[in-house]
């Protein structure tokens, strides 16, 4: 280990790329964060036979008529073994339990890796299966058996994680940006009213679906809280110790601020940490996205009064109800609507079937659920 | 033996100035950030940077003998994330609180000890070994978490949410680190002999050091300071993160440096790591104070450690 030139160039190279890395490096997504499917396509919606113009999303070709016959669904989220695709899976057995007359079961890897979710697949395509329910984990290396799948007249049908558009028939997407941000505004304005200063921890700058939700809330409190100030929106880079000092320089620097949302299952509960030790629940508010599990603990000692998601049963349950509907032709392209059981009636946009509003966990339900 | 004085000398005197100019710019930062905002010196806040860089400037000193020995270690961060995730997984487990602690802090020196042991004798360059560890330690952290936060903790174990006489906790565990490493650095023949080794290791080997033995004992101590560090990181937050100290080693290794600890080796203190530790931390919630679009935070910080390092190569350069 002699200090040669050579090696202090290469301490030097090395120390100046970790520095380039800390100015850039993107941080990693929390696990089990749940992954935001793209914007809906704008479909012309057209009620006919025929395919509606821009039509993009997947056809099962030469399905046999299975209307009203009985249905051998099989479901392969991207992992099993983990509370959030267990309610899933749920929510797929109660509806298939109401419907009757389905062969139900979910099989998947333990691990959430593609080329084992393709093999499970291409299983149950061999074994001739008359609908396959997926959450990819990947929506480009995934997209081939799926469309191997449409070729046998198989009914394809995403959810929490889709493919390419052209590899399925539709998805199942449980929350739009929009009813996010809306969500968020509301319950932090049931909080702490409509004339209130308000913080934003984020996961990084520059997250894509961070961004979108922040300009949605931003653009929905304009139009209807307009006294809602948001003063600062500072990073927490999916570190907790980094949501955590936001939130106490948040209280310090803006002693004004009623309510903070964090708006990743990171920079939530950091958030909420902050502010408990601080002795200051009740005083501000923290309202934000997050799984129940990582916000349980001060969803119990009351100081997260609700935390923001969707409902991984309910969104189980609306898959099986849309594959029926498929095998029955009642929902098929142009389709503006779903009927799904005990959720009423969802609606369809372009090949996207909306979950609607999102759920609120409360400390009254939240121990229901375990992810 | 020998005694490490007619050897490398620890340059002090520079070093002493060094830790003086980081000392000046906190002193200088705080008072023109109180001018703005005068809360920035409130007792509430000056305790909160402290504390929030109480498990920063713990690993730092550990980092401090790793790069004055001339060698690296990026993978603190990871070492971090298991040693925090083996004290919670015990405490809620029912092992006794002081067990689980000591269990995080054995570990370290255990990952440490690994790391040394390559580097020093299956001579594999310090960046390749720690870069291996950062990554095999990360997968394997997400493999036996699977994303999973640890909670359900027993009150015991929130040590750093406590204060002994008034002063949290993690500032304690913070200046006993800093000052015993320190002392022991300056003064003692062992810790004398990573300033000849990092300086020129064939003139300490000639001199009748084994600069083996140096790298593998910078390597277990900084492993079991990470430890501690993990110890003081855990037991901070209600629940524990399943992929802990993700970016941490550019925490650690920043403050080292911009504390003028040479990256090149030989060079550089405790006290200067410590004090480089607090500049970084103060300088993030100092633009926080003063309104400074977060957009810049980033550039800013990055700009400080290169400005650092630039002059920490020049002066190298003029002195030889």
């Amino acid at each position: 280990m002699k200090p040669t030139a050579l090696n202090r160039t290469l301490a030097l190279l090395a120390f100046a790329s970790i520095v380039v890395a800390a100015c850039a490096a993107p941080p990693p997504a929390a696990p089990q964060q749940p992954q935001q499917p793209a914007q809906p396509q704008e479909a012309a919606q057209q009620p006919a036979e025929q395919l509606p113009p821009g039509w993009k999303a997947g056809i099962p070709k030469n399905p046999p008529d299975r209307k009203g016959k009985k249905l051998v669904i099989r479901d392969v989220p991207k992992l099993i073994g983990i509370g959030y695709f267990a309610a899933t899976t749920r929510g797929m057995e109660e509806a298939a339990a109401e419907l009757g007359n389905i062969d139900f079961k979910t099989d998947a890897p333990t691990e959430a890796k593609i080329e084992k979710q393709i093999e499970f697949i291409d299983n149950f395509i061999t074994q001739g299966v008359d609908v396959i329910l997926f959450a990819a984990n990947d929506p480009v290396a995934i997209a081939p058996v799926l469309k191997k799948a449409l070729d046998q007249g198989i009914i394809v049908v995403g959810y929490d994680a889709d493919a390419q558009e052209d590899a399925r028939q539709f998805f199942v997407n449980q929350a739009t940006f929009e009813a996010i941000g809306q969500a968020l505004i509301e319950d932090m304005v049931s909080q702490v009213g409509p004339d209130a200063e308000v913080a934003i921890v984020t996961s990084s700058l520059t997250a894509p679906n961070q961004n979108r939700w922040i300009e949605e809330m931003k653009k929905y409190a304009a139009a209807k809280y307009p006294n809602l100030k948001f003063v600062v929106t500072l990073p927490s880079e999916e570190d907790q110790q980094l949501a955590f000092k936001a939130t106490q320089d948040i209280m310090k620097t803006y002693p004004n601020v009623k309510g903070v949302f964090g708006l990743s299952s990171v920079a939530f509960p950091g958030a909420a940490d902050a502010v408990k030790q601080a002795g200051k629940c009740g005083q501000i508010a923290v309202v934000g996205l997050s799984t129940p599990n990582q916000m349980r603990p001060f969803v119990k000692e009351g100081c997260v009064k609700s935390v923001i998601l969707w409902n991984p049963i309910d969104l189980g349950y609306a898959a099986v109800y849309a594959a029926r509907a498929i095998a029955d032709g009642e929902l098929k392209p142009g389709a503006t609507s779903l009927k799904a059981g005990r959720l009423g009636e969802l609606k369809v946009n372009g090949s996207e079937i909306l979950l609607g509003p999102p759920f609120i966990f409360n400390k009254d339900n939240i121990d229901n659920f375990d992810f | 033996m020998i005694s490490a004085k007619p050897l490398e000398s620890p340059r002090s005197s520079f070093t002493l100035q060094q830790e003086g100019v980081i000392a000046v710019a906190i002193v200088a930062l705080s008072a023109i950030v109180s001018l703005i905002n005068p809360d920035f010196l409130s007792a509430n806040n000056l305790l909160d940077i402290a504390v929030n860089t109480a498990y920063i400037a713990v690993a730092a000193a550990g980092m401090t003998m790793v790069i004055v020995s001339g060698n690296i270690d990026i993978s603190v961060g990871s070492m971090l994330g298991v040693c925090a995730t083996i004290a919670g997984e015990l405490a809620r487990n029912g092992v006794p609180v002081p067990i689980a602690f000591a269990a995080a802090v054995l570990a370290g020196g255990a990952l440490g000890a690994v790391n040394g042991l390559l580097v020093a004798y299956a001579r594999i360059p310090a960046i390749v070994v720690t870069l291996g560890m950062l990554s095999i330690l990360r997968g394997g952290l997400i493999l036996v978490t699977q994303g999973r936060w640890i909670e359900s903790l027993p009150e015991a174990f929130f040590f750093s949410q406590r204060s002994t006489l008034g002063i949290p906790n993690p500032i304690w565990v913070m200046v006993l680190v800093s000052v015993l490493t320190w002392l022991f650095m300056k003064y003692h023949r062992l810790g004398r002999a990573i300033y000849a080794v990092g300086g020129n290791a064939e003139a300490a080997r000639l001199a009748g050091i084994n600069p083996k033995r140096i790298y593998l004992f910078v390597f277990i101590m900084n492993g079991l300071l990470v430890g501690l560090a993990a110890v003081l990181y855990a037991s901070r937050f209600t629940a524990i993160q399943s992929n802990a100290g993700q970016g941490f080693e550019l925490a650690v290794i920043s403050g080292t440096v911009v504390g003028g600890v040479s990256i090149l080796g030989g060079v550089g203190s405790v006290m200067g790591a410590l004090l480089g530790s607090l500049l970084i931390s103060q300088i993030g919630t100092a633009a926080i104070f003063l309104k400074v679009s977060p957009f810049w935070l980033q550039a800013v910080q990055g700009g400080l450690i290169l400005l650092t390092v630039l002059v920490d190569v020049l002066r190298r350069r003029r002195m030889t």
